[in-house]
């Protein structure tokens, strides 16, 4: 081993850390590497050993254990985070908060954790100063996400609010009949409901539900709300707690009149919405559970889902015991609805999201057990296998120990939960052999019946989506399963290209789910449809807006599939092209489970769309708001307050292994903060007068000023 | 007694005292004085919970400067409206059509666009909607056949029920009947029917139509179908070789376009449609002679019929074989140029008015601008402008008879309305569809059970000459003037 010793010393200091790393790799002694460390190699040192411990599946923790202590010998601490956080180490956090005793860089500490969806109760112990406590803690629980939001649009002026119509675009169509001007169509009302919902997140004005307010109360809104058919009233109140999203003190006083409504419909629906309103918020008092709580047990079962549901979306990843106390008496109670019962297990699912909490699974699977809801040929049992399966979101092998995936559900759900754990519990790993098995399952041509097959299909998108190689590869074995698949498989194609690229419009993809727009089955077609608007989610993407229009104009006759081009261009016009529904963020690093969670919920539904999103239960749409983050770098003062710099926005080079100091951003062009990033965008300050605190410009970013910077003029 | 602060909606107020010896309420009655939210409505958030009114202040364990939140707004509660919207997907299927602007499609049953297509261009005709339904269920005269009765109330069952449908009718009776009466549209190919031209099925229906129509409406004894559609010729049969001449008068349905190497245009496929040659014997030759024939349009129907001949009979593939030719066809023809001597006479007056009528508009736009008040003594109408709706077009109907001396003259002007179409490579092959203008002015294009809306200037591309669907039949409506 001696001359593997020396070699590894000369090339670690001779910038050649790849060569190391990849020597020390073969010997396997990659622990050797922490006495070679200096402060001019860690950082590409580190960057290779993240980046290659992608495609080392088994022994990925060793390569990123020697990142971690690297990047806490040299104060790295952001970075340490990053690779906690990736390694789902949440014990270790408490160690870098140890180390970090810099209130400034605990504060930066804590805006990753916000944006990971981390809920932390910060004690006594980890920050001695009362104070100092309230405002990190105020920044683990989003509190100011709201704000940092309203400063962006405000920044880039899109603060007016949009109407759906403005959104149609329907002036640029010719020959389209807009004779039904006389009357309203429930269903064109319910989409317009959720584009007005999706286009206005987070800005807390909008055109249809808020408008004269003050005016006489109730007055518009009321009267718009009014303009639905009964379910769809659920999804219309809702969508106040989307427009919102994130501003709890006033979204919560608008919402809250609702609850007084005669109408069960309407209370569902303002449940639902203080649900929406508490996504990814914690609040000191817990409003949601207090609010929600009352509802659970209600008589009415439509009340009870919007409450349940709720409940989901504002805790989810919390684990929180209060509301797992709550929900599981549902559960138990064996002449509850199946609906309810479903939703129960989806809420749970969310809260508890990737905890291996064997209770709770025990219970749904109990509760799965009962002969008379075990018929799959009920869609909402998918979504009770699905709450069941994203306890383990993310855990790889921690699922095999658990008693759960031993139950006896008969053989077709059976199959189905199999394959549905296992895409759930690698999902985000890139595993080449869980892609390689779920691949197996797609080969067989069964009849309409074998469904497994379309939750493998989304599950080979949810494993391989996890880096840039293996998502690539995923995008051409797609054509094949498209080729040869059989229906069931085919259906599910578009919402597995959605998945992979969503938020991220690449233009080979748009181009196949446009050719898939237009297919003979109808199930491919509206699955594509929902899947363009996956894919240019929050983007404003022009390309996939005039083809959506276009579409539009060619199904104006077919109900559901206008629907279903509506909530497309909802979706691409997410928050006004402020928002995004990626669930990896830090540089493609990070997944955030609550977020991917969300997504694969409505991708789950949308697999029997009939039953679903165009029968009564559409408001499973909302679950895409656990995935909505704004896509934007905010750069804050020492005092949190907004800090305008120039930065230089760019496309991201790969510069891993890379000799010297390349440049990281290509294309790149300078613009003042707050700034929108894109997908596969990367962001770097363009002024010494700053150093930012964390080494990945996203979201919000603490900027500390630079002692040795001297102003030339 | 502890002080607590309280958060509503973005204002906080600090230190209010909490009484523990009250019950809960009180505590509300106290931020009814500062907020104006009565008790009622107030929802009081302690940690995890709502405090209710007869709660124990000692249970819920409130300390010392904890920070409460409360809810509830004065606002009036909101209401449901007295009357609740009506919906689209509510209403009878009958007023969904009004809303839609127009009919609805037909099924395929196996082949049968070519019978979709012809449908969906006669449906497009009010004035024959309107004299089929004044045709008797039962009053069957005699010199008429059952099979022709049957058919005829098939037609107008059929376009019935396509005004009252918003989702595609399945022909069945139509079919069926269509099939009884002539018996080569039910032939079988391979187990199922066969592709039919659609000329021929158009050609069929109007004959048993015109039959049907005559003999029901006995009394004026006037053949609606005939008004609408027949056109008079008059011919002049001429021998080269011995200089005979004689003349003939006949009636047809539709003109014929011709289509050779020379015919780019419909115009001069039409000329050349109305010119013929042909072989008879001639008594003063006393052998055969070839004789030409020259037609000219003695009489204009309200709606012109021209049919492109397409196809001929290809002896060596035992086929009808397809001319695929591009042929142009105009929005709006003129076919006073076609017309005899005596007609060009009776038009010539309308048309003058017309052309005045046109020159003062534009006159209108460039000097009159100032005079502001538009000279409207004489009103020129549209032909669509009369039939808006069925139940208009039933007076036009009844006006129909004595449209000629009553005023409203024809003026030689013709206005595209339908278009049938036919895609592939022969006539007992590829697929036939039919573009219809709708009373609203509109273009759709019935794709069987799918209806389409076109631009017009696409409905002048289907003139061929590729793979793309080509103008078989055109129906043009005439555009008439009062005088």
């Amino acid at each position: 081993m001696v001359p593997v010793h020396q070699i590894v010393a000369f090339y670690m200091k001779h910038n050649a850390e790849p060569e190391a790393v990849d020597l020390l790799t073969e010997v396997e002694d990659i622990d050797t590497l922490l006495e070679h460390v200096d402060s001019s190699n860690y950082r590409r040192m580190c960057l290779y050993l993240t980046t290659v411990a992608r495609y080392l599946p088994d022994i990925d923790a060793y390569f990123l254990n020697v990142a971690y202590k690297t990047y806490l010998e040299f104060e790295e601490y952001p970075s340490a985070l990053r690779i906690a956080l990736f390694l789902d180490g949440l014990e270790n956090w408490e160690d870098i908060f140890m180390f970090c005793d810099d209130l400034l860089r605990r504060k930066q500490l804590c805006y990753i954790l916000a944006r990971h969806g981390v809920h932390i109760e910060l004690k006594k112990g980890d920050v001695a100063d009362d104070v100092d406590r309230l405002v990190l803690q105020d920044i683990i629980n989003n509190a100011k996400l709201s704000e940092g939001y309203l400063t962006l649009a405000r920044d880039v002026d899109v603060m007016d609010p949009k109407s759906p119509e403005d959104v149609y675009k329907a002036y640029l169509l010719y020959g389209r009949a807009n004779a039904g001007a006389s009357f309203d169509s429930a269903r064109e009302n319910l989409a317009a409901t959720f584009v007005n919902a999706f286009v206005n997140a987070g800005f807390g004005q909008d055109m249809l539900m808020t408008v004269p307010s003050e005016a006489s109360s109730g007055g518009s809104s009321g009267n718009w709300l009014f303009k639905h058919k009964e379910h769809a009233k659920i999804s219309a109140a809702a969508s106040l707690g989307m427009i919102r999203l994130w501003d709890v003190d006033s979204g919560l006083a608008q919402i809250e009149k609702y609850l007084h409504s005669n109408d069960n419909h309407v209370i569902a629906g303002a449940l639902l919405g203080v649900g929406i309103v508490n996504c990814s918020i914690k609040h000191f008092c817990e409003p949601a559970l207090g609010l929600l709580g009352d509802y659970i047990d209600k008589e009415d079962s439509t009340i009870r889902i919007g409450a349940i549901m709720g409940l989901g979306l504002a805790y989810a990843g919390t684990q929180n015991e209060h509301v797992r106390r709550t929900l599981i008496p549902i559960l138990e109670d064996e002449k509850a609805p199946l609906d309810v019962i479903a939703f129960t297990a989806i809420s749970l699912g969310l809260v508890f999201v990737g905890s291996c909490n064997v209770g709770i699974a025990d219970i749904i699977v109990d509760a799965l057990s009962d002969p008379s809801r075990s018929a799959l040929g009920e869609p909402l049992i998918r979504l009770l296998l699905l709450g069941l399966c994203l306890l383990y979101l993310g855990k790889k092998d921690d699922v095999d120990s658990t008693g759960a995936a031993k139950v006896g559900f008969n053989q077709k759900i059976k199959k189905y939960y199999d394959i549905t754990l296992l895409s759930c519990a690698y999902a985000g790993t890139g595993d080449v052999l869980k892609v390689q098995h779920l691949m197996g399952q797609c080969e067989q041509h069964l009849s309409r019946d074998a469904i497994h097959q379309g939750a493998a299909v989304l599950g080979l998108a949810m494993v391989a989506m996890a880096e840039d190689l293996g998502l690539e590869m995923e995008l051409r074995s797609m054509e094949h399963l498209l080729q040869y698949g059989e229906q069931n498989i085919r259906k599910a194609v578009p919402l597995a290209l959605g998945l992979l690229c969503i938020s991220n419009p690449k233009v080979k993809v748009i181009d196949t789910l446009s050719r898939l727009s237009h297919d003979t089955d109808i199930e491919v077609i509206m699955s594509a449809i929902i899947a363009l608007g996956l894919i240019g989610a929050g983007t404003n993407n022009a390309r996939i807006a005039v083809m959506l229009r276009g579409l539009s104009s060619y199904y104006c006759r077919e109900a559901n599939l206008l629907f279903c081009v509506r909530i497309a261009q909802g979706l691409v016009h997410l928050g006004k092209g402020l928002l995004t529904l990626a669930p990896y963020h830090s540089e493609h690093l990070l997944l955030s489970r609550t977020a991917m969670a969300g997504i694969i919920t409505l991708l789950h539904a949308c697999l029997d769309m009939e039953a679903t999103i165009l029968g009564k239960y559409h408001y499973v749409l909302y679950f895409l708001v656990l995935a909505m983050q704004p896509r934007m770098l905010m750069t804050v003062d020492e005092n949190l307050k907004p800090l305008l710099v120039p930065v230089r926005v760019g496309q991201a080079v790969d510069v891993v292994g890379k000799a010297g100091q390349p440049k990281t951003i290509t294309g790149f062009q300078t613009q003042l903060t707050p700034v929108i990033l894109a997908a596969g965008d990367r962001a770097e300050l363009a002024t010494k007068k700053y150093i930012p605190l964390s080494p990945i410009l996203e979201g919000f970013v603490i900027l500390k000023e630079n002692p040795d910077y001297r102003d030339d003029h | 007694m502890p002080t607590v602060s309280v958060k509503w909606q973005k204002e906080m107020f600090p230190a209010v005292e909490i009484d523990t010896s009250q019950p809960p309420y009180v505590f509300k009655c106290q931020l009814y004085d500062l907020t104006g939210v009565p008790p009622e409505r107030q929802k009081i958030m302690v940690k995890g919970g709502l405090l209710k009114d007869d709660a124990d202040w000692s249970t819920l364990g409130v300390k010392e400067g904890q920070k409460l939140m409360m809810m509830g707004t004065a606002d009036e509660i909101v209401k449901a409206p007295e009357k609740g919207p009506v919906f689209v997907e509510d209403l009878p299927e009958e007023e969904q059509v009004v809303n839609l602007g127009h009919t609805a499609g037909l099924f395929n049953l196996g082949n049968t666009c070519y019978m979709n297509s012809t449908i969906q261009c006669l449906h497009s005709v009010p004035e024959l909607k309107s004299a089929l339904i004044k045709y008797p269920q039962s009053g069957r005269s005699n010199d008429l056949d059952q099979s022709s009765h049957l058919l005829t109330v098939a037609t107008r069952d059929l376009f019935n029920e396509l005004d009252r449908n918003v989702k595609p009718v399945a022909p069945m009776q139509f079919w069926m009947v269509l099939r009884k009466k002539y018996p080569q549209f039910g032939q079988l190919h391979n187990g199922s029917f066969m592709q039919q031209d659609a000329e021929e099925c158009w050609t069929q229906l109007l004959y048993t139509l015109s039959q049907s129509l005559r003999s029901s409406s006995s009394s004026e004894n006037l053949d609606t179908v005939k008004a609408l559609f027949g056109i008079e010729l008059v011919s002049r049969v001429h021998c080269e070789e011995s200089s005979e001449e004689s003349s003939e008068a006949e009636s047809v349905y539709a003109l014929k376009c011709h289509i050779s190497h020379e015919v780019n245009h419909l115009h001069e496929g039409l000329k050349h449609g109305l010119k013929s040659e042909l072989e008879k014997a001639s008594p003063s030759l006393g052998r055969s002679a070839i004789y030409l024939k020259d037609s000219r349009i003695n009489g204009l129907p309200r709606f012109l019929t021209i049919q492109f001949v397409r196809f001929f009979w290809k002896r060596e593939s035992n086929q009808k074989a397809k001319i695929l030719r591009k042929v142009d066809y105009p929005l709006e023809l003129d076919v006073y140029d076609l017309c005899s001597d005596d007609l060009r006479k009776k038009l010539d007056a309308p048309r003058q008015i017309l052309r005045d009528e046109e020159g003062r508009k534009l006159g209108l736009k460039t000097n009159e601008k100032s005079a502001g008040s538009v000279d409207t003594d004489i009103k020129m109408l549209d032909a669509e402008g009369s039939s808006n709706g069925v139940g208009e077009s039933s007076k036009a109907i009844s006006q129909e008879g004595v449209l000629h001396d009553k005023g409203m003259h024809l003026t030689g002007l013709y206005n595209l309305v339908a278009v049938l179409t036919h895609k592939g490579r022969s006539a007992d092959s590829g697929h036939y569809v039919a573009w219809v203008k709708q009373e609203s002015g509109k273009w759709i294009q019935y794709d069987d059970d799918n209806p389409i809306p076109q631009r017009e200037e696409d409905i002048t591309k289907l003139s061929g000459g590729g793979d793309w669907h080509m103008a078989y039949i055109c129906m043009y409506k005439a555009r008439v003037i009062p005088m």
